[in-house]
């Protein structure tokens, strides 16, 4: 990478130089072409800046009027434009596929609320009218049949409540009603029953949000708690909500046994769902995340969304 | 060096430039360019209108060997607008959607090539079968 772009800025002064005394076309084809071989490999926008700073800074110290500054800083834009222009084709593609993400997850989030729905309001509302149907047919029967018949009727009755519960986990009823810190509320009693440690929520909100970002928040915070249940040894988690001028941010911190980051691997492909799922949600937003963990450190998890420009979708989408 | 020596051939305000080699892209650039800035465009979307044409006829010189480069001012009475087409008798395209979803080839997954340019312009046709050759058609409106 090094040598990739040593070269590069090899080239973009031997072309800037060209440039200055032809100040032809093919100079800019030849820029853009480096500008593509650039992003090919892995260079980023900053390291074109500062190749093209450079190579300016030599030129300019060789102009010795201001006239001739003035020629070098407006062939020098000429060329610096051509060497962003893939970087641009590639920034557009980057903005498409963040809207499609974000449609996708919109796309999911209204089958798991369909889901939830058909859960709760027909299979569970199905078994608890078998339960009383049932009842209806121990009326008036002996004890003994009875008692034969309560046994039907426990099992169907905890299936309903389970099939409840697993409505509510799904898409909890109080994150469309209430917002999303009564949500993390919900959320967190009910972690922290499961496995028995506290799980408090601290912060506010200045209202709700939109949609998109309270599905988001909420979801990657569930997706956290399910990695601390599972892996963390923790005694203690904390949910933070604070809401700045632009962005909502969202601590998940934890005193468990935390991890070695580099071992979950650098690749994306190497990392576990949950981390992937989380990146993706947030990215979608336009969001940024970061965990911060050590082996004994306890784990982290900083979130920022920012809340401009998400609102014209995501309301109806929820 | 005269009009005819570039291979570009004025047809009033169009011109056609055969692409063979990187030397043509270079022409098919700075006609395209001139015709953006004649036209009024802006700066940095003449340098768009010269990233389309160098996307366009990358892709004549790698794939299709020989191909041309057509540009035409076009006026839908409100905007004045670049068409630019090109076209080859090349191998063409088999799976057109897999093309415009990744390009020909890994440049695609970057956002360049033809799915690079389609974002770039206003509107964009693509005409292609195996054997058939391939023709590319883009616009882009004036801002």
């Amino acid at each position: 990478m090094n040598g990739t772009v040593q070269d590069l800025a090899r080239d973009y002064a031997s072309v800037l130089r060209t440039y200055l005394t032809d100040e032809d076309e093919a100079c800019l084809h030849r820029v853009y072409e480096l500008g593509r071989r650039a992003l090919n490999a892995d260079c980023g926008i900053l390291d074109i800046t500062v190749l093209h700073q450079k190579a300016l800074i030599v030129a300019l110290r060789q102009a010795s009027t201001d006239e001739e500054r003035e020629r070098v800083l407006r062939l020098g834009h000429a060329l610096f434009l051509e060497a962003l222009s893939p970087f641009d084709m590639s920034q557009r593609q980057c903005r498409d596929a963040s809207v499609g993400l974000r449609r996708l997850n919109e796309t999911l989030e209204g089958e798991v609320r369909r889901i939830a729905h058909a859960l709760h309001d027909e299979a569970a509302q199905l078994l608890v009218s078998v339960d009383l149907a049932v009842d209806e047919v121990a009326f008036g029967l002996p004890a003994h049949v009875r008692d034969r018949l309560d046994k039907i009727r426990a099992p169907l009755r905890q299936c309903a409540s389970e099939l409840r519960r697993l409505s509510h986990e799904l898409r909890p009823p109080v994150l469309d009603d209430l917002g999303l810190i009564p949500a993390l509320e919900f959320l967190a009693d009910g972690v922290s029953s499961r496995i028995g440690i506290p799980v408090v929520v601290t912060g506010s909100t200045d209202g709700r949000q939109p949609g998109a970002v309270e599905i988001a928040v909420y979801r990657v915070v569930q997706e956290a708690l399910s990695n601390v249940a599972k892996h963390a040894h923790a005694s203690n988690v904390v949910i933070e909500i604070r809401q700045s001028e632009s962005a909502l941010h969202c601590t998940v911190r934890d005193n468990g046994t935390g991890f070695d980051m580099s071992a979950v691997g650098a690749k994306p492909a190497e990392r576990g769902l949950g981390l992937l799922a989380i990146r993706e949600r947030i990215d979608a937003l336009g969001g940024t995340h970061q965990i911060v963990t050590a082996p004994g450190e306890g784990t982290e998890l900083l979130l920022t969304v920012p809340l401009g420009g998400t609102n014209g979708d995501s309301r109806s989408a929820r | 060096m005269s009009a005819k020596d570039l291979g570009i051939s004025v047809l009033g305000a169009d011109a056609r430039v055969q692409i063979r080699s990187d030397s043509d892209i270079v022409v098919a650039r700075q006609k395209g360019r001139a015709m953006a800035t004649a036209s009024s465009f802006a700066p940095a979307e003449a340098t768009l209108i010269a990233t389309a044409i160098s996307e366009l006829a990358r892709n004549i010189v790698l794939y299709a060997k020989t191909g041309e480069v057509i540009l035409k001012i076009v006026d839908n009475g409100n905007r004045h607008g670049i068409k630019i087409i090109a076209a080859d008798e090349g191998p063409g395209i088999a799976d057109l959607d897999r093309a415009m979803q990744l390009g020909y080839s890994t440049s695609g997954s970057l956002g360049l090539g033809l799915p690079g340019v389609k974002r770039l312009m206003d509107e964009f046709e693509i005409v292609s079968a195996p054997g058939k050759g391939t023709r590319v058609t883009v616009l882009k409106w004036r801002t």
